[in-house]
């Protein structure tokens, strides 16, 4: 039985492994207009999928980046959606006039700034970026 | 012909130029408020075995399919928004370069389980509906046209009234979105009902009608969309003839669509039936009023895939079944069935280019709107056509 579940929770972690060391390479930014210190990866979503508008009494924004790995592993870890797919969706939603498209910026140092000068704006960095200036949302 | 592909061409590179300063600086500001723009332009070729499709020459290879669209949003406040659209295209006769109000609405949302539209609004129906227009969001270059017919988009894809609409969470079990609407229809005089009724000889003379229906569609996993839609739609007609005014009104139309759509890493499948029950009543002068069966059930199923982050491979099945062809013994003209194969290069994240190929068999009953028309087809229609459609689109 015991050898059964270290099995079970060794397959897991296998499987669970790179989805864990994907998040472990981004962090979540928000202008320090936002209340919130954390926010779950449900809102996390639904805030990137403009389904959501705020958190904890605050208006907020998504601040996407264009390319690059910390965008992939943005995309990978909370959204579940490859690029091409995401940009499509927003685009479907703008072509109705369902919804603006999203701010989008070039690297890390760009996402911070604009963060950093726009009230409500959530984006996401690479672990290892300057912050300064944003606050660091736990992504629970 | 060199001549008129050379303008055509031109008229798309034109497009193309003229929107390019406007990619980095698509946004402006009323006040404090942001205002988006946001554009196409859309390029295609066709050549065709047999018939001509879609009011063009396709057998002589036909680049008259040339479509754009400029659009603009602002929200006003945190909850009311405005958006509008104009639209152009040329498809053989159909259209031919005339601007068009694609749609212009305010959006009042109270809270995500609760928003209004009110004003020219497009319409949910189905998975593709209210953006059929829009190719680039998929690897098709010509979406499936047993049901999303581009000959009738104008009569389905907008209507002048409200919408309600939201979201509701279901906890684990997803979410689900619903819509419901009403307004009048839309119309062309330069669209499929008035090139069918020409090949008859004959001049519409008014033509009106309203819609009124809803669409629900569940979430329920990442990926996975399940949809229902159904409506009550009404249409009066008018047409002038040799022997006075026919008059042609719906008794019952009231469609009703089932579709899924799935889509999971680098790879899409989507299906959609329609039960298009339409019956109609024709008045011609001095004659008894008699009902016409104009009923179809169309549906596709479709497959993508994304062999690299560029290259989309797709294929799809498109139906359209006609329930009382005007020529029962005609066996061509009460089916359209398209087998189709497509690839989708994109150059980078404004460019997209397509090649597609269609094998289709019947041309579907001469007494509706379904892409053959006798007219642009005078050495009469053939039951096989093959048709190649290449297709650039540029969108910002």
């Amino acid at each position: 039985m015991k050898y059964t579940s270290f099995l079970l929770a060794a397959a897991c972690s296998l499987l669970i492994a790179p989805l864990c060391a994907v998040a472990a390479d981004v962090k979540v930014i928000a202008n320090n207009s936002v209340s919130a210190n954390s926010i779950s990866a449900g809102d996390l979503k639904d805030v990137f999928l403009l389904d959501k508008d705020s958190i904890g009494g605050s208006h907020v924004e998504p601040v996407l980046q264009n390319a690059g790995a910390t965008h992939d592993a943005f995309l990978k870890a909370y959204l579940g959606k490859p690029n091409s797919v995401l940009q499509a969706f927003y685009r479907s939603l703008v072509f109705t006039g369902k919804a603006s498209m999203p701010k989008v910026t070039a690297a890390d140092a760009e996402a911070v700034a604009y963060v950093a000068k726009t009230k409500g704006a959530i984006g996401y960095v690479s672990a290892g970026a300057s912050s300064e200036g944003v606050k660091t949302l736990e992504v629970k | 012909m060199r001549l008129v592909i050379g303008r055509y061409m031109a008229a798309a590179a034109l497009a193309a130029l003229s929107f390019s300063p406007a990619l980095r600086a698509q946004d402006f500001k009323i006040g404090s408020r942001p205002v988006q723009v946001h554009g196409f332009a859309s390029q295609g070729y066709l050549y065709s075995n047999q018939n001509n499709y879609l009011t063009m020459y396709t057998s002589h290879g036909s680049p008259a399919f040339t479509e754009g669209s400029l659009n603009l949003s602002m929200p006003v406040t945190d909850k009311f928004r405005i958006a509008a659209q104009g639209y152009d295209r040329k498809m053989g006769s159909i259209d031919d370069f005339r601007p068009s109000l694609d749609f212009a609405y305010g959006d009042f949302k109270v809270a995500r389980w609760l928003g209004f539209r009110g004003g020219k609004v497009k319409t949910v129906m189905g998975l593709y509906n209210d953006t059929q227009d829009m190719a680039f969001l998929y690897p098709w270059a010509l979406l499936p046209q047993g049901v999303y017919p581009t000959d009738l988009r104008t009569t389905f894809i907008a209507h002048t009234g409200g919408d309600v609409y939201g979201r509701v969470s279901l906890k684990k079990a997803g979410k689900l979105e619903y819509t419901f609407y009403g307004g009048l229809r839309s119309y062309d005089d330069r669209e499929g009902y008035y090139a069918y009724t020409q090949s008859l000889s004959l001049k519409i003379t008014s033509i009106s009608g309203r819609i009124i229906g809803g669409d629900l569609r569940w979430l329920p996993v990442n990926g996975l969309t399940l949809g229902v839609s159904r409506a009550d739609l009404t249409q009066d007609r008018a047409v002038s003839s040799a022997i006075g005014t026919i008059t042609q009104s719906t008794k019952m139309n009231r469609p009703w669509v089932g579709y899924a759509d799935y889509a999971r890493g680098k790879w899409g499948a989507s299906f959609e039936y329609r039960d298009m029950n339409d019956i109609k009543t024709i008045r011609i002068p001095l004659g008894t009023p008699k009902d016409q069966d104009k009923s179809t059930k169309p549906w596709f199923a479709s497959a993508s895939y994304r062999a690299t982050p560029k290259l989309q491979l797709g294929v799809y099945h498109s139906s359209v079944t006609v329930t009382a062809p005007a020529n029962p013994k005609d066996t061509a003209s009460n089916h359209i069935y398209d087998e189709v194969g497509s690839a989708r290069y994109d150059i980078n994240r404004f460019w997209d280019v397509k090649a597609e190929g269609h094998f289709i068999e019947g041309y579907g009953d001469t007494l509706q709107a379904q892409g053959f028309y006798s007219n642009y087809n005078p050495q009469g229609l053939k039951p096989r056509t093959n048709l190649l459609m290449l297709r650039a689109t540029f969108k910002f």
